[in-house]
């Protein structure tokens, strides 16, 4: 058992599952996404982000731009929901963009799991 | 990924960006979670952007004060934790950033990278040149002056900081790495199409052999300039087609049989590589004894090249293994002992001798032996070697009759043979010639032009001399003297003198002046710098093309217009 793969791993999965937990429910209001739950995501997307820094592998890049990614649609997410929550109303509209947002970060998140489990079945180790 | 600096710093950065991160997290989680007091006397929790906000400014050490509002004492204690731990959290960041940017090998790194981006954005034609030292800086200045581009490849970072304290004009990227490795050559961009030759000149002739090998392999079609001082390692650099090999044994070798046989083909040679002017006084050698001390490798290849003259050798060497495998000439004849010994050099015959050469590889032993040998025969001519090339020089106030410098004929080789492949050429190919020539054309030189007369090399090529490439193509003849008409009087004559001129191969040395130009040939001349200025002129200005040919001005317009 390697701890750094512990680690990792557990990061990469927590990240996906953190988000998928902000994304699940309606669409169009915001009663079912706590922000502290899309606060969590982003910490844990910018924690499994560094944890993927250096690797110069051709599976370890691919990893980081997955999360790089994540990380953006979800830092735009949380700006849009600061924006209009400071300096404008959420109506609908915003609601939407700030769930698709993490909606296309989900994806991202759930691609680099998939590289992840994948490498992870290759290694012989 | 070539670009491996990027990854060193993200590497060594993971752990620095977790804690910010975390620090950031677990003070924003305690801010927001902690009852606050607004203007009103309110309860109020923050939110996640305030305390975002809050933990910026802070974390930072900017520190804008308690926003939104005034703190509660709950909320100012939660405050003096995170400060400490965000504000920790930064400077541990940023240490290590500072840390890694003085680490060794992350420097290095960035080096490489940087000598990768120079290589890749060479243009011009260069030259890769290994080591730095006396010698190949000398080369390099010379190749510069020359406009072409110079890499070089050197072990020591010392040297390699010396190289860039020089600040070459245009820049000398420099590989701080030992240059047998074929990775150091690749590095250098030895593939590059626009990389035309290789210098190696290291002491050692096994890695000389094996660069020279390396780079073969690597590009063939690359000219290979190597240094070797064994006649096997002579031949086996021959056997992979290595086009300039200089061994400064043999060099020294034949200059001492040229200063006995022919005092002026000497003169010439010198002239070439730009050592002594011709009118520099130089008595011939006299035939008689001479007294060699030292038989090294610079011993043999005297014994060797001089073995059908009529000379009389006597070689004093101290080691006796050094002569164990050697076939004796019954002119020459060897005394095994200390050469800086009265009683030895008497044993030798110095008092009928009419030459001693000091060849030990020991300078001091060297002027010792040069200065008894001067007591014990007035009239003896004291010749020694110098290796070292320094501004001030022990030799030079020594008072020695010949002094032999192999270092700086090895520069003008090497940079000869690299820039100027035609004079070096004509100095390989008057080797051949007898005393009576080589007379006959120093006279020649003196009279006609000066003291030091310049080489000037022309080809006849489009990029060179265009006005004569068209001009042969419409099937019109040119003969060799068109390139001594003067421009100032087309009757007059510039002083030049045809050294030499090689076509498809073939080398003519003096060529007739009458033989007609035919493109492509390469023309070497002797001339001064007048003359030289108008050859340039009416090779490639149609105005002075023109009038050269015809001695009419060639009109602009045609002429009915103006008539």
């Amino acid at each position: 058992m390697n701890l750094d793969k512990v680690v990792s791993g557990f990061f990469i999965i927590l990240a996906m599952t953190l988000n998928f937990g902000f994304f699940y429910g309606d669409l169009d209001s915001l009663e079912a996404h706590s922000k502290y739950e899309l606060f969590a995501a982003i910490v844990v997307n910018l924690i499994a982000t560094t944890l993927k820094l250096g690797d110069r592998t051709q599976m370890g890049s691919v990893l980081l731009a997955t999360s790089l990614v994540a990380d953006i649609q979800l830092i735009a997410a949380a700006i849009v929901w600061a924006i209009a929550h400071y300096v404008y109303v959420i109506d609908k509209e915003i609601v939407v963009i700030i769930i698709s947002l993490s909606g296309g970060a989900l994806l991202a998140n759930i691609t680099s799991v998939a590289l992840y489990v994948g490498e992870t079945l290759k290694s012989k180790r | 990924m070539h670009n491996n600096s990027l990854w060193i710093i993200l590497q060594k950065l993971r752990i620095p960006f977790i804690v910010i991160i975390i620090g950031y997290t677990i003070a924003i989680i305690g801010l927001i979670n902690i009852n606050g007091i607004d203007d009103n006397g309110n309860a109020y929790k923050m939110t996640i952007f305030d305390a975002f906000y809050f933990i910026s400014y802070t974390a930072t050490t900017i520190g804008f004060g308690e926003t939104p509002y005034a703190f509660s004492y709950s909320q100012r204690l939660w405050v003096v934790f995170s400060i400490y731990l965000t504000v920790i959290g930064w400077l541990y960041g940023i240490g290590s950033l500072i840390a890694l940017l003085q680490n060794k090998t992350f420097l290095n790194e960035m080096a490489r990278v940087k000598f990768r981006r120079q290589i890749s954005h060479m243009r011009k034609k260069f030259i890769v040149v290994l080591g730095f030292n006396y010698v190949t800086k000398e080369i390099i200045k010379k190749l510069l002056a020359n406009d072409i581009y110079v890499v070089v490849i050197e072990k020591k970072e010392e040297k390699a900081n010396a190289l860039i304290l020089e600040n070459y004009t245009p820049t000398v990227p420099v590989l701080v790495l030992d240059a047998h490795k074929a990775k150091a050559l690749e590095q250098a961009g030895i593939h590059k199409l626009n990389c035309k030759a290789v210098v190696s000149l290291f002491e050692d002739d096994t890695l000389n052999l094996r660069i020279a090998m390396v780079s073969r392999l690597l590009n063939k079609n690359i000219q290979l300039a190597v240094k070797a001082t064994t006649q096997n390692s002579v031949n086996n650099l021959k056997d992979i087609n290595t086009n300039i090999v200089a061994n400064p044994f043999l060099i020294i070798a034949n200059e001492l049989k040229m200063a006995i046989q022919s005092p002026n083909l000497l003169k010439l040679e010198k002239w070439i590589y730009q050592i002594d002017r011709l009118d520099t006084h130089f008595e011939r050698f006299p035939v008689g004894k001479y007294i060699i001390c030292g038989f090294g490798r610079l011993g043999k290849s005297i014994s060797n090249e001089l073995k059908n003259e009529n000379i009389e050798i006597v070689f004093i060497e101290k080691e006796k293994k050094n002569i164990k495998d050697v076939v004796l000439n019954e002119r020459h004849s060897f005394i095994i002992d200390d050469a800086d010994n009265k009683e030895v050099l008497l044993k030798a015959g110095i008092q009928t001798a009419t030459a001693i050469v000091a060849f030990t590889n020991n300078d001091t032993v060297n002027l010792s032996i040069l200065a008894t040998a001067k007591k014990l025969n007035e009239k003896i001519i004291t010749i020694a070697r110098e290796d070292e090339m320094e501004d001030f020089s022990i030799f030079s106030n020594a008072k020695i009759d010949y002094l032999f410098m192999p270092s700086k004929i090895l520069i003008n080789i090497i940079s000869n043979a690299l820039i100027n492949p035609l004079s070096d050429t004509f100095a390989q190919a008057i080797a051949q010639k007898d005393e009576a020539w080589a007379a006959l054309l120093v006279k020649n030189l003196l009279q006609k032009i000066n003291a030091n007369p310049l080489l000037f090399e022309l080809s006849i090529q489009s990029f060179q001399a265009n006005q004569i490439c068209d001009y042969l193509e419409t099937s019109n003849e040119i003969a060799l003297s068109f390139f001594e008409i003067s421009l100032r009087n087309r009757n007059l004559k510039n002083n030049v003198i045809v050294l030499l001129l090689k076509r498809e191969g073939e080398i003519t040395l003096l060529p007739s002046l009458d033989t007609p130009l035919k493109v492509d040939d390469k023309i070497l001349f002797a001339c001064d710098e007048n003359a030289k200025n108008d050859i340039e002129y009416m090779t490639q200005n149609p105005y002075e093309f023109q009038y050269a040919l015809t001695g009419e001005e060639k009109k602009l317009f045609n002429k009915g217009i103006f008539k």
